[in-house]
């Protein structure tokens, strides 16, 4: 009974119990939510696998404030680290109209703003009315003492929300147009556009930094305790130290400018100092140039004046022509017919060829017919019976023409190759102009024309730094140097990154035969025309006068190159300078009488400055200096006769009997019948006199004034015994007070006829 | 009669093995689900806490422990709520079908009157207290819908008894919560309806027929009326939708955004970016979109896990009860959850269109969350009477022998 109770409690409790039904369809229901859920796995599985970076890249754009932080732009350097390109702190104002308040402060922030940086004031107020702006340039690097007044006015009145002063970097050149050709110059962002700062980038660059900072949702940072912040810091640009000279360089720009005014040289001038055992460049500059600090400015008056009277596209094309022309660095990018200056490669070959020596004779009658046309000597009358150290001097083309056909096309062109005339030098530099067979005649070209008329440089171009590293090779003892300009690479601790090693591309000619022609060309500055001497120096080289054979002047005359180009000091040669006047316009315009003693003036100021010792001639000693001898404790008399003997007057100040004190002292140089002044009283040590003002005088004019000031002038500079030198500056001012006898160096500078 | 005695007598030794199961004890409630509800609701806090940190900070003066503090202390009423009505008979229930359905009627029908600012009708709110009436009219739904099937659980298969009242009833609900207006809440009302009267044994061919009418109308609604085309268009592009009208799509892009960037690692605890204000309300609706941030897939699929043993438990516990009221109260209840958290997860990760829907026991809401767990409450107390049972598939040939 009680188990058929239970039975029947069973019963009810089974049929109250969920069907099978329920339970399969509990199951289908619970298997479609597993599908749904499976959906969702499925959608994150897109979104956060495959999607990930995608929308993590989105999310950290709105998240994430990034400034950038400028690296500093390396510093080039001179050889002798003076400072030639340097960037320097400026600020950039930026404006986020979306934070200003009223019309009242737009207003306010357009008047006293545009005021105040001197920006156009309705620009600036349509600035302003952005609002959906945060970022507007207001004015780009500001300096110093403005950016402190700007942060002041913004904090006075309550803008600093508004207003953000970012740290910005702008490029000085503190030299101005000082080598600007070789330096180039940057553009609004810091990037190099020309020259070395075109070309080395990369290095002065740096890598830019950056400040990440998390935002929120409205756009402020977030509070410090979530606050996320993470800096990379800019890397700093690597800074460049040049072989370049500012100092050599001053000495090149400034003849050369003088030479390119005064020659009215159309086409610009230019010059390169090298280092003719490593290949180095001691200078290279170009006239006209440009002022890197403010390269758009048109630096030739002619051009800008033509420009200012056009209008519109005209003007604007004019204006970029006139500015490219003046950035384009001549002695890499031009080319040039290299004309005479060319027979110093010819002779090269000749004599490592044996196919001349120096006596071998030559006889010029003021032409040579070649395959039947007449070619003529630049001498009408010829130079009649010649040998070939003569034909150098004589820069004889009949001579010349003669030598190339003796050596053949295939010598030619083995040499002209071999001196690097069929290539780029490869120097360090931006836009060195390709080397193109349209140049020059290949050796299948070479017939005997084209092969006697190239032996004296004529129909073929070449590019100045083409020139003056054969002609470096000549000098160095046949070695073919790849020219550079940037010694060393320093990163921002002053570390050297990078030291550039002399390269040899190949032995051109033997050593021997490059003694013999340093020693011929040598003959022909140094008996040719003075031009190009410099004494105490024995000055090696060659000029050259190419007429511009594919273009014709307004006149009908051709255009031409005047160059000259030579080394010293010839029995040990060490600087090469190649001096090039491009389109000279005046009536005579010979290398030799234009170009020679600008590159002479150069030399004579570098070589002294370099410490190349002057090795003076017995005639040049004799003619110049005399150094005191000691004087000092002997008796009046005794010192009188020894100063007498050397050549040199004498002072004698107070009465006693021996000398106590000699000005100048024992040793010092001064000229021939300079003046040593005898104290032989120690009550009259304090005298002295007054220094006078020597520059422009000539050496007589300057040793009578030292006479009559009681002071001794040392000369210094070249042509001394010419008397045509004159001061161009001294060692101790005009008007300085000084002992009796002390010596000034006079600085004396050769003023050839050069109008 | 004695083999069946002595099967009998056999039966009953077992009956204390089952005291050293580990998850069912006897006459106590089904330690499973009460442990992965635990781990889910402090899964929840400690989001909760992450995701809520930056925005209360915002929001209350600095104050990044807002709406944690509170939050956890509704959580500790929450779960002493759950264990009280976990002891309570849940047939008592039966008794409150009828006029708690009522009462929410009549709270649907107040706050439609309340005036609303937002033109918004979902809260009302009391002194110290604050609930959406469409919230009790889910619980009311569940209750009312396990009451009818389990006293015409017979009938079920007929149209006027197991298809017409029900759907009357699920009419009135959504039209009212609709009008809110409420979307979310009407598709999840719906929802649940149609699973329990599904589950309840209402012929197939009707609910088809209903859902395709449904289906058919919604589709006319969206692509021939052109409602909601703002929804749509952020569904199918977000970022299109974005670039053109950047308010539109900026819940669902700044969600997907949060989802993407926590790739399969995650960011790490705490370190969400898009809860600064990127993300609306990020302890909220959004919060499922900081824990994908914070804790990658990896982390996002383990909740999605958490809630799928939930669900598994929640109709096991269901299917086990001994009457249908349990089983109907037990499949309703784990179905709103399930269905809930499909559809807040759906909706951030852009699976269907955007509408506003919590996650349960993760979502800030003090009163939801008291509620959510005294339900959860009701499936304990069910489970206290499964002790012993075996579901009839399991015991197929046992289980059919038995009741001959």
């Amino acid at each position: 009974m009680a188990k058929q109770k239970k039975d029947a409690i069973n019963n009810t409790a089974t049929t109250k119990a969920p069907t099978r039904q329920m339970w399969k369809r509990s199951i289908v229901a619970l298997v479609i939510l597993g599908i749904c859920f499976s959906a969702v796995i499925g959608k994150l599985s897109v979104l956060q696998i495959v999607q990930a970076d995608q929308w993590r890249e989105r999310a950290v754009a709105q998240q994430m404030s990034d400034s950038i932080i400028s690296p500093k732009r390396g510093t080039i350097y001179d050889t002798n680290m003076t400072v030639l390109a340097q960037s320097a702190t400026v600020w950039t104002v930026i404006m986020s109209p979306k934070d200003i308040e009223d019309e009242e402060t737009r207003v306010k922030i357009a008047d006293e703003l545009s005021a105040m940086l001197e920006v156009d004031r309705d620009t600036l107020y349509k600035k302003t009315l952005k609002t959906n702006s945060q970022y507007e340039v207001v004015k780009a690097k500001i300096e110093h003492p403005l950016a402190e007044t700007l942060s002041t006015w913004i904090q006075d009145n309550g803008l600093t929300g508004v207003f953000r002063i970012i740290e910005d970097y702008k490029r000085y050149y503190p030299l101005n147009s000082l080598a600007s050709e070789v330096l180039g110059f940057t553009g609004t962002d810091n990037n190099g556009l020309y020259g070395l700062e075109a070309y080395y980038e990369e290095t002065l660059a740096g890598k830019p930094g950056r400040i990440v900072t998390a935002k929120n949702g409205w756009g402020d940072e977030l509070s410090t305790k979530m606050k996320f912040e993470k800096t990379v810091d800019a890397e700093d640009g690597n800074s460049l130290v040049l072989t370049i000279d500012s100092v050599v360089q001053y000495y090149a720009e400034k003849y050369l400018e003088i030479a390119v005014k005064e020659n009215g040289c159309t086409n610009r001038g230019a010059c390169i100092i090298m280092d003719v055992n490593t290949g180095g460049l001691v200078a290279m500059a170009t006239k006209g140039d440009f002022d890197p600090n403010d390269p758009m400015t048109v630096t030739d008056p002619d051009a800008a004046a033509a420009i200012a009277l056009l209008s519109g596209d005209e003007r604007s094309a004019a204006l970029k022509k006139a500015r490219e022309e003046q950035w384009v660095n001549k002695p890499i990018s031009d080319y040039y017919e290299p004309g005479s200056v060319f027979k110093v490669f010819t002779s090269a070959m000749a004599l490592e060829e044996d196919v001349v020596n120096e006596n071998t004779s030559f006889f010029c009658n003021g032409a040579i017919t070649i395959a039947g046309t007449r070619v003529g000597c630049h001498k009408s009358g010829g130079h009649g019976s010649e040998n070939f150290v003569q034909a150098v001097s004589n820069s004889c083309n009949p001579a010349f023409a003669e030598i190339g056909q003796k050596l053949g096309r295939s010598l030619f062109w083995k040499y002209y190759q071999g001196f690097g005339f069929t290539e780029r030098t490869g120097i360090d530099m931006l836009s060195e102009s390709r080397v193109t067979s349209t140049l020059y005649h290949n050796e299948d070209q070479l017939n005997i024309m084209e092969l006697s008329v190239s032996a004296f440089g004529q129909t073929f171009k070449v590019t100045p730094i083409q020139m003056i590293t054969a002609m470096a090779a000549v000098a160095n003892g046949g070695k073919l140097m790849q020219p550079y300009v940037v010694q060393q690479v320093l990163d921002a601790d002053g570390n050297v990154v990078k030291n550039t090693e002399p390269t040899v591309k190949r032995q051109v000619i033997s050593e021997e035969t490059s003694e013999r022609l340093c020693k011929i060309l040598d003959v022909s500055v140094n008996s040719g025309s003075k031009n190009a001497y410099v004494a105490g120096y024995r000055m090696a080289g060659k000029t050259g006068t190419s007429d511009k054979t594919d273009q014709n002047n307004a006149t009908g005359t051709k255009n031409v190159v005047a160059s000259f180009s030579g080394f010293a000091p010839s029995d040990n040669p060490q600087y090469a300078i190649l001096l090039l006047l491009d389109e000279p316009q005046v009536a005579v315009r010979f290398g030799g009488t234009i170009s020679a003693p600008v590159a002479q003036k150069i030399m004579a100021e570098t070589l002294p400055y370099l410490g190349v010792e002057p090795v003076y001639t017995d005639e040049e000693i004799a003619a110049m200096e005399r150094t005191t001898p000691d004087v000092k404790g002997k008796e009046v008399a005794v010192a009188q006769s020894m100063l007498t003997n050397s050549e040199l007057r004498y002072k004698v100040v107070g009465s006693g009997s021996t000398v106590v004190k000699q000005v100048p002292d024992k040793g010092e140089t001064i000229p021939k019948n300079g003046m040593v002044v005898l104290y032989t009283d120690e009550n009259e040590l304090s005298k002295t006199t007054t220094v006078p003002n020597f520059s422009g005088m000539t050496l007589a004019q300057a040793n009578v004034a030292a006479a009559n000031a009681n002071v001794n002038i040392q000369m210094i500079g070249l042509g001394l015994e010419s008397g045509e030198a004159k001061a161009s500056s001294q060692s101790i001012a005009e008007g300085t007070s000084v002992a009796l006898g002390t010596v000034v160096k006079v600085n004396f500078i050769y003023q050839d006829s050069i109008a | 009669m004695a083999s069946i005695k002595s099967k009998a007598l056999s039966a009953a030794p077992a009956k204390p093995k089952k005291r050293f199961r580990l998850f069912s004890v006897s006459q106590g409630f089904d330690m499973p689900f009460l442990i992965i509800l635990m781990i889910i609701l402090v899964v929840g806090l400690i989001s909760q806490f992450s995701a809520g940190y930056a925005y209360s900070y915002y929001w209350n003066d600095g104050d990044s422990f807002y709406f944690i503090k509170r939050q956890l202390i509704f959580a500790l009423l929450g779960v002493a709520a759950m264990l009280v009505i976990s002891a309570v008979d849940y047939h008592i229930l039966h008794r409150f079908a009828i006029p708690l359905m009522l009462v929410s009627y009549i709270l649907l029908g107040i706050v439609l009157v309340l005036p609303s600012s937002t033109g918004i009708h979902r809260w009302i709110r009391l002194p110290g207290l604050q609930f959406q009436p469409s919230e009790i009219a889910k619980f009311a739904l569940i209750l009312l819908f396990a009451h009818l099937i389990s006293l015409n659980h017979k009938k079920m298969k007929t149209f006027t008894a197991g298809y017409l009242p029900f759907m009357l009833i699920l009419g009135i609900t959504c039209g009212l919560v609709f009008i809110e207006p409420h979307l979310s809440g009407t598709i999840l009302l719906l929802g649940i309806g149609i699973v329990m009267m599904y589950v309840g044994g209402t012929r197939l061919l009707y609910l088809l027929g209903t859902m395709g009418l449904g289906v058919a109308a919604v589709i006319y609604m969206i692509f021939v009326k052109g409602y909601e085309q703002d929804r749509i268009n952020v569904w199918l592009d977000p970022m299109k939708a974005y670039a053109e009208n950047p308010n539109e799509a900026w819940q669902t892009v700044q969600s997907l955004y949060a989802i993407g960037s926590g790739g399969v690692m995650g960011q790490g605890l705490g370190n969400s970016r898009q809860k600064h204000l990127f993300l609306p309300e990020p302890q909220n609706d959004f919060i499922f979109s900081v824990i994908c941030e914070e804790l990658g897939f990896v982390g996002a699929v383990l909740v999605i896990v958490l809630f799928a043993l939930l669900l598994w438990r929640g109709i096991t516990i269901g299917m086990k009860s001994p009457d249908k009221f349990g089983s109907m109260l037990a499949v309703g209840l784990t179905a709103q959850i399930g269905l809930q958290a499909f559809m807040n997860m759906a909706v951030v990760t852009n699976t269907i269109p955007n509408t506003g829907i919590s996650l349960p026991f993760f979502s800030y809401g003090g009163t939801s969350l008291v509620m959510l767990l005294a339900q959860m409450g009701v499936v304990l107390s069910i489970s206290r009477n499964t002790a012993g049972r075996r579901s009839p598939i399991e015991s197929k040939g046992a289980g059919s022998r038995k009741r001959e």
